[in-house]
């Protein structure tokens, strides 16, 4: 069975994001890169199905400029097999990534496409759903347990009231919840191995995908800076801020 | 020269700097701490199958057969994240007294692959450090008899802990006989294989004091950015702004000292020991002055258990003298520039190749 795994390259979870001065976006300029932590263990559950001998390749696969091929060497000293990229000057929007992805799909023809739930940057939760649409494939979302029983996999999602488990027929595709593995490090022995392992690099036009803008980004702002505490001096002059102030009680 | 590092070196340096980060929290630290062997087995496993104990051993001994150069960049963050294991005397100082041993000692590659895979952990006892690091847990300690390197496992040695003011190292006087069965190099083939040791070592180092230098600073810019006084975080403050700004030039003027270092050592050039001693003392000076000015930002607090400033603090004085204090390599630096035919000058500076 092969597997699919799509990941993004993000700002790195260690850094605090800055809003550049004219707010047209967040700040990108020398600020450290890593692969999102949501694709880290779509990356992992997708090699531990390997190791299982579920599946037999695991191949990754990331949209963007030619520096996203470092999170497509990560991906592969995890334990993926080959990657792919697809080149573009900039990050495409969710319903381009999907097209795209479709077109990598149709070509790979994977049993099972696993795409983290959502990217740490634009926080869309858009991709896999939209993938799924495309392709007329089952979509289990928001996985905490991956099991592939045959020609189906049972994927336990995490929902509002507890946990559903949905049996897709294969092909599918699944989205990853936070819980479902904890990524392993990439050793660096598998640093140097996956130097020699296969990455192919595509364009849009060469999978027939004109990449259209949809939305627009009008604005960034950072979020309001949290004003500091004040001291009250009797029980009584709290309540009163909690109800006339901070509007957190009732009066009565 | 090329001082740049390749994007394998960088690459293993972001993997590893990722793994301490989240297996080696401060909280972490505390924790092995209190065990009564000081070391955690676990968090050494974890390290050894992330590659760390095999990076300079030798491919034909299941290593990764990279250099010193690579060395100077893992130690600053073994020194960055506090690492309290003395890894690095097996895996780096060890490993290259051990492959520098003559193929003739039954044992040698044995060792080497032992090293890679993590699976044995032995300490250094140079004359230049009185006490050894973690010898009360090490398989076997390499030890120097009238310059013979001998290699005499834990039965055979007796040893005596001694406190250290850094309470994560685990100091052992170490008490032995020398006999023909623990000998593993005469004092003639071993001089010159202690004397890269002694290179090794204080580069190792070096480049941890350097890693401490600037988890003080780091530590320190992140408190004066919270802290408030009259209405404003202290770090805006031109006088707390200085001392930082000190620190962090002292950081970055003593990095092309430690990499030219090693990168002597690692090529065999002649005065390896020379540009290893300056970077010894350079490290040392930036962690010192990271100290010293995280505990003026901090006020009083810094030195306080609770803090964590303390924990990197007091690492950089232990390793301060650790593999040849200040005098030492200051000593060293002064017979190699005064010697009569010190490679001094311009044309030694800029002329050679």
């Amino acid at each position: 069975m092969k597997v699919l795994v799509a990941v993004k390259r993000v700002i790195d979870y260690n850094v605090k994001v800055r809003v550049k001065s004219d707010h047209t976006d967040v700040d990108l300029a020398n600020v450290k890169m890593a692969l999102n932590p949501f694709c880290e263990i779509a990356v992992e559950e997708a090699v531990r199905l390997k190791e299982a001998g579920t599946a037999s390749e695991v191949v990754v696969v990331s949209i963007g400029p030619k520096a996203c091929q470092e999170q497509i060497r990560t991906a592969l000293a995890l334990g993926a097999d080959r990657g792919i990229q697809i080149e573009t000057d900039t990050m495409p929007e969710s319903l381009n990534v999907a097209k795209l992805l479709a077109k990598v799909v149709e070509a790979e023809q994977p049993q099972l496409v696993i795409l983290g739930k959502q990217s740490i940057d634009a926080d869309n939760n858009q991709t896999g759903q939209m993938l799924g649409a495309l392709l007329d494939l089952p979509q289990g979302t928001f996985a905490s347990d991956v099991k592939v029983a045959g020609d189906k996999v049972n994927v336990t999602r995490e929902v509002d009231g507890g946990l559903q488990t949905l049996a897709l027929n294969l092909p599918a595709i699944v989205t990853t919840d936070l819980r479902l593995n904890e990524p392993r490090y990439a050793s660096l022995p598998n640093i140097m191995k996956a130097k020699k392992k296969p990455l192919e690099v595509k364009t849009p036009t060469d999978l027939g995908v004109e990449l259209k803008s949809h939305t627009r980004l009008l604005n960034v702002t950072p979020p309001a800076e949290r004003q500091a505490g004040i001291r009250v001096s009797s029980v009584d002059e709290l309540v009163d801020k909690l109800k006339n102030e901070a509007k957190v009680l009732r009066g009565g | 020269m090329d001082f740049t590092f390749t994007d394998d070196e960088r690459a293993f340096q972001d993997a590893i700097s990722r793994f301490l980060m989240t297996e080696a929290a401060p909280e972490a630290l505390r924790e092995i701490w209190e065990t009564d062997a000081g070391r955690s087995p676990d968090l050494r496993n974890k390290m050894a199958e992330q590659g760390l104990t095999a990076l300079s051993i030798p491919e034909e001994a299941g290593g990764l057969g990279m250099g010193d150069v690579v060395w100077s960049l893992m130690t600053q963050e073994l020194g960055y994240y506090g690492i309290p294991d003395s890894l690095a005397d097996t895996a780096y100082v060890s490993a290259g007294l051990i492959a520098a041993l003559p193929e003739t000692v039954a044992d040698r590659n044995g060792w080497l692959e032992q090293i890679a895979e993590g699976s044995i952990r032995i300490a250094v006892g140079h004359p230049v450090n009185p006490l050894v690091a973690d010898a009360h847990l090490a398989d076997f300690t390499l030890l120097n008899h009238e310059g013979e390197i001998h290699a005499v496992p834990r039965s055979l040695i007796d040893v005596e802990h001694n406190a250290s003011i850094d309470s994560s190292r685990r100091l052992c006087r170490v008490m032995w006989e020398p006999s023909n069965s623990t000998r593993v190099a005469d004092a003639e083939t071993g001089a010159p294989i202690w004397e890269e040791a002694l290179n090794r070592g204080a580069l190792s180092v070096a480049g941890q004091l350097l890693g401490l230098a600037q988890r003080m600073l780091d530590l320190s810019v992140d408190y004066v950015a919270q802290r408030k006084q009259f209405g404003k975080p202290i770090g805006s403050f031109q006088a707390v702004k200085h001392h930082l700004a000190d620190v962090a030039s002292k950081i970055e003027f003593a990095k092309p000292v430690l990499y030219r270092a090693a990168y002597s050592l690692q090529h065999g050039q002649a005065d390896a020991a020379l540009h290893i001693s300056q970077a010894h003392v350079a490290c040392a000076e930036a962690a010192h002055l990271a100290a010293r000015h995280g505990i003026q930002v901090h006020g009083a607090m810094g030195y306080t258990w609770e803090v964590d400033l303390q924990m990197f603090m007091k690492r950089t004085w232990a390793l301060e003298s650790s593999w040849g204090d200040r005098a030492f390599h200051k000593a060293r630096i002064s017979a190699a520039i005064f010697a009569d035919d010190a490679p001094l000058g311009p044309g030694q500076t800029f002329g050679r190749s």
